[in-house]
């Protein structure tokens, strides 16, 4: 016999069509041992309330969909176990973010700073395809692979201080997909990107609080990579004030 | 000021990086002796008596290394309540802050350069 | 449940299609958990300026003159400004700590031809460097080298 255990959840409740600010509300989930907190919540919507709404899709933490803040701490809920908790979790949308509906967090002020670091590989001039495929060694790409393991999950800015208090801070995960970029061997765009890490969003303002890599689900660490984005701007700034560059603005 | 403040940014940090390395470093022995052991009486009498004093900080390195002694903290110090400041909501008041903190850790490294040549 | 964010956190730029609640701080923000010692971090710069004011009067009492000199060391023999030094002292070390755990991973693998030491290697060497010259300076001042 399934041994279950039931747990209460208290779960975040908006809807901008009747709520003036968000509530709480209470479900009694029967759960089962080896349940992850997103298991739960799909229980609640499935037998108890339809109205709740929530993200979530592969539920093997690689499409960073299901990002909630769980007993205070930015999780993903399909990752979550529940037997890591007591009889009371207490699940929130992500902080830092504006709240659509319920567990739903607007994601569109992500998107916008994550193209401004061009997270594409800039050339000078593209490689004609006859000319044969960019070729870059083991080594060559152990400099950057760390960085490029990001699912987007956002559990980084809502981990984040500087993100709560400065909206134009970019942010752990934008920058560290931008400093993937410039450490990529066959990547020309160091430059630009380092002139978008000075200017408005500057990486400066991050003051390595280290919680961005405390919560990254995927071991990507984006305090390094900002702080390894410091570094660069910083000399490619001071090589341009001793060489001439190309214009900036 | 708040765009004169962005371009300044990766100066203000190289310095405050350093100020935390170099004047970390540097600091813990001048308070481990100057500011606990001696005062209460862990060190001889005339190791930090004027004449000694002087003639330690009077020395070109001496000089040199008190002025970093004396500015790099400020800078540490100015840069980290500003900080402070921004995260307890403080950005509509930064430019201000900045301004006040970056101030004095200026103005008080120009005094130590002073302070320094005039021993 | 209203401890919020700055109002325009995570803000997009094109208008909102709906009505949205604002953003909360994180909610161990700013007084529990890992926040605690970020904020300790933070906080360390108090001291550290008063300091840098206090050498800065100290080795302007020095240039004054005997006098002067006299008066700032026995100043510091009140109980208040031993006080105050073994909590700059503390914010010093813990800076230290704190910082030598941080500064490894902030090397970028290259910074043009030049690679920095392996990651394992900087920690104890940013520690033998702090251990050495804080006992080369405290030997100097207390007069075992140089007297």
């Amino acid at each position: 016999m399934v041994e279950v255990r039931r747990k209460t959840f208290v779960v975040t409740r908006f809807d901008p069509d009747r709520d003036e600010v968000p509530k709480t509300q209470s479900y009694d989930v029967p759960v089962q041992p080896d349940w992850k907190v997103l298991d739960a919540l799909n229980f609640i919507k499935d037998h108890i309330d339809p109205t709740l709404s929530h993200r979530w899709s592969c539920r093997m933490a690689v499409c960073g969909s299901c990002g909630m803040t769980v007993n205070g701490e930015p999780k993903l809920t399909c990752k979550d176990a529940l037997s890591d908790y007591g009889d009371t979790v207490e699940v929130e949308p992500l902080a830092n973010f504006p709240i659509i509906r319920d567990l739903v967090v607007e994601l569109d002020g992500f998107m916008e700073k994550l193209e401004r670091v061009k997270p594409w590989i800039v050339r000078a001039k593209q490689k004609a395809v006859q000319e044969g495929t960019y070729r870059q060694s083991p080594a060559e790409l152990e400099e950057f692979k760390q960085f490029s393991e990001c699912i987007n999950c956002m559990l980084c800015y809502a981990a984040c201080p500087v993100v709560a208090n400065e909206p134009d801070f970019l942010g752990p995960a934008a920058i560290a997909i931008g400093h993937r970029y410039n450490l990529d061997s066959r990547d020309e765009g160091a430059d630009q990107r380092n002139e978008i890490f000075r200017g408005e969003g500057t990486v400066f303002s991050c003051t390595y609080a280290n919680e961005c890599s405390e919560v990254c689900p995927k071991n990507v660490d984006p305090a390094a990579a900002v702080n390894q984005a410091k570094f660069t701007a910083v000399i490619d700034w001071a090589k341009r004030l001793v060489l001439p560059g190309p214009k900036e603005g | 000021m708040k765009h004169l403040l962005l371009r300044l940014e990766p100066i203000i940090w190289l310095i405050f990086g350093q100020g935390i390395v170099i004047g970390t470093i540097l600091l813990t022995g001048w308070i481990a002796i100057v500011g606990i052991a001696a005062p209460l009486g862990f060190v001889p009498a005339d190791a930090l008596a004027y004449p000694r004093a002087h003639a330690l900080a009077s020395h070109p390195i001496g000089r040199v290394l008190l002025a970093a002694l004396i500015a790099l903290p400020l800078w540490k110090g100015a840069h980290h309540i500003r900080s402070l400041s921004l995260d307890f909501g403080g950005l509509s008041r930064d430019a201000n802050v900045a301004t006040l903190l970056y101030g004095v850790a200026a103005v008080g490294s120009a005094l130590a350069v002073i302070a320094v040549v005039r021993l | 449940m209203d401890r919020l964010a700055h109002p325009d956190a995570m803000r997009p730029a094109r208008p909102d299609r709906t009505r949205m609640a604002p953003p909360r701080l994180p909610a161990r923000f700013p007084f529990s958990g890992r926040y605690r010692a970020y904020l300790l971090f933070g906080a360390s710069g108090i001291p550290y300026l008063l300091v840098g004011l206090l050498l800065l009067h100290s080795i302007w009492a020095l240039g004054d003159g005997p006098g002067a000199w006299m008066a700032v060391m026995l100043a510091f023999q009140q109980p208040l400004y031993i006080a105050f030094h073994v909590l700059a002292l503390a914010a010093v070390v813990y800076t230290a700590v704190h910082f030598f755990w941080l500064f490894p991973k902030a090397q970028p693998p290259r910074i043009g031809p030049v690679r920095p030491p392996p990651r394992a290697l900087i920690q104890p060497m940013l520690y033998a460097v702090w251990l050495g010259t804080t006992a080369l300076m405290a030997a100097i001042l207390a007069g075992w080298i140089l007297p």
